[in-house]
């Protein structure tokens, strides 16, 4: 079994200088602590008038990388996005979408949205999606708009048959969406939100089924060791750190 | 060795001889972490209510002092003080001199500027003991008197003698650290839920390794947000031992005074 980073990118935050953000400084983090690859999108795609410019970048640096799969980023609220995920499936071979509703302005139960998770569930591709990408105490310059806890409680019934990603949820937040996690059958949500409490993994394993649980660090804005270790060093049998580490639907 | 200089104990404190059910939570926590993640000695403040009454303060210095005496070898203490308070000397006096604590926290009943808190600190000078001050820059959510990194330097400048740590960065490193790098008499700790990859990196830039202390606000926050910061910052493994334990070991030195 392949351990996997779920949630990692590559390119320029506009809001501080990022030391680590190429490829190669991905790569050197998985190597260095037996992570066989990633499923990668591009910073830069989030600020593009036109994402899918980002995108190509993106596929130029991971063509030729082994175990390393694109994310593409759609903002469905931008006209002809089905092309371009058309396009990256073809081009590109993408694995799947990320979008930031925060970002681009969209709610949830946006009919944009809708006609993306439509797309997605006929291509079989899951969808990411990142709940924040800073601490909102740390925004600076623009605040993203925030996503409630309702809102994504009616989005994981509204598309039961869709594979999703929470990703960087708070262990709180998770708690309230225990129910609706657990009734969905594809849903998954990253470890790189795990942060307010102590023994997070053991807690949550007790809660979720460990196929609930993907390893995903929100590198190189988020330190890789400090979700990598929760697992690493969870008091919690090896086959659930396996599967924990991989991600199979 | 590993010393964690910024933990605490949350919730109402119990009565005497009983802890409450809150914070002995908070104890065991801390003291399974101390096991598993190794750490040589933890440093703890009991905090509940924003503007804690008299009541509340003695309460709370009480648990911490109980836990020192339970855990001497792990535990070791920062005495919480409210500076609004008319018996703040007192509070800080008994801390120190009769409950086994090693420096004076200050959290956010005043801001640390406060002209209130000059007596406290003054004595604090004389025990040649840190003070640990929360400091937090927020987008949101700012509390009415919640220090900020100026406030702290305004406080280093006043007082360059006295030991200051400022915690969790000032909140957000790229406001927190400017304003005390000028300051030689403030360390900073990176304590919280909190781990940006290049938060370290920009705060060795700017002050160097000797003045960053580790910290991690256990139990609010994971261990690993702090512990993998370090790891994955761009330090050589010495660097890497004083901010682990010896910066800690140097400012908790009652002997050695900075001026």
């Amino acid at each position: 079994m392949k351990a996997v980073d779920l949630n990692c990118l590559v390119g320029h935050w506009p809001f501080r200088k990022l030391h680590k953000n190429t490829l190669e400084d991905i790569q050197n983090v998985h190597r260095a602590n037996n992570i066989d690859g990633g499923y990668v999108a591009s910073l830069n795609s989030i600020f593009y008038n036109d994402p899918f410019e980002g995108d190509e970048e993106l596929h130029e640096i991971l063509k030729d990388a082994d175990g390393y799969h694109h994310v593409l980023t759609i903002n469905p609220k931008l006209l002809e996005f089905e092309e371009d995920i058309k396009e990256g499936i073809e081009r590109f071979g993408i694995k799947g979408v990320r979008i930031y509703p925060g970002y681009h302005g969209y709610s949830l139960d946006d009919k944009d949205l809708a006609e993306l998770c439509r797309i997605l569930k006929e291509n079989d591709l899951p969808l990411f999606l990142p709940l924040r990408m800073e601490d909102p105490r740390l925004n600076y310059i623009i605040t993203p708009g925030t996503i409630a806890m309702d809102e994504v409680k009616g989005f994981l019934k509204s598309f039961p048959d869709n594979k999703i990603i929470l990703l960087t949820a708070f262990v709180s937040e998770l708690k309230q969406l225990e129910d609706e996690i657990k009734d969905h059958s594809y849903v998954k949500f990253d470890t790189s939100g795990l942060k307010d409490t102590l023994f997070s993994i053991e807690n949550l394993t007790a809660v979720f089924p460990a196929e609930k649980i993907v390893y995903g660090s929100l590198y190189p804005l988020y330190t890789f060791r400090s979700t990598y270790f929760l697992i690493k060093h969870a008091e919690v049998s090896e086959k659930v750190k396996a599967k924990i580490l991989s991600c199979s639907w | 060795m590993l010393i964690d200089i910024h933990t605490h104990i949350w919730g109402p404190p119990g009565s005497p001889p009983c802890s409450s059910e809150t914070i002995e939570s908070s104890k065991k926590d801390l003291i399974k972490a101390g096991e598993k993640y190794k750490i040589d000695r933890i440093y703890v403040s009991g905090l509940y209510s924003h503007y804690p009454d008299e009541e509340e303060i003695a309460g709370l210095n009480w648990e911490v002092a109980k836990f020192i005496k339970e855990e001497p070898k792990l535990i070791g203490g920062f005495c919480y003080v409210n500076p609004a308070h008319s018996n703040a000397m007192d509070v800080l006096k008994k801390g120190i001199e009769e409950q086994n604590m090693e420096g004076m926290k200050l959290w956010v009943a005043t801001f640390c500027d406060d002209e209130r808190v000059f007596p406290l600190v003054e004595q604090c000078i004389l025990y040649n003991i840190p003070i640990l001050i929360h400091a937090f820059h927020k987008a949101v959510g700012q509390l009415e008197h919640e220090s900020l990194a100026p406030n702290v330097a305004n406080l280093a400048r006043r007082y360059p003698e006295a030991k200051l740590i400022i915690a969790h960065l000032g909140g957000n490193a790229y406001y927190g650290i400017k304003p005390i790098r000028n300051c030689p008499n403030v360390w900073v700790d990176f304590s919280g839920s909190l781990f940006r990859r290049d938060d370290i990196d920009y705060t060795k830039k700017l002050i160097g390794a000797d003045r960053i202390v580790f910290g991690t606000d256990m139990p609010g926050a994971s261990f690993y947000n702090n512990l993998g910061q370090v790891e994955d910052g761009d330090l050589t493994e010495e660097e890497k031992e004083k901010i682990y334990y010896k910066n800690a070991l140097r400012l908790l030195d009652r002997r050695e005074r900075i001026l």
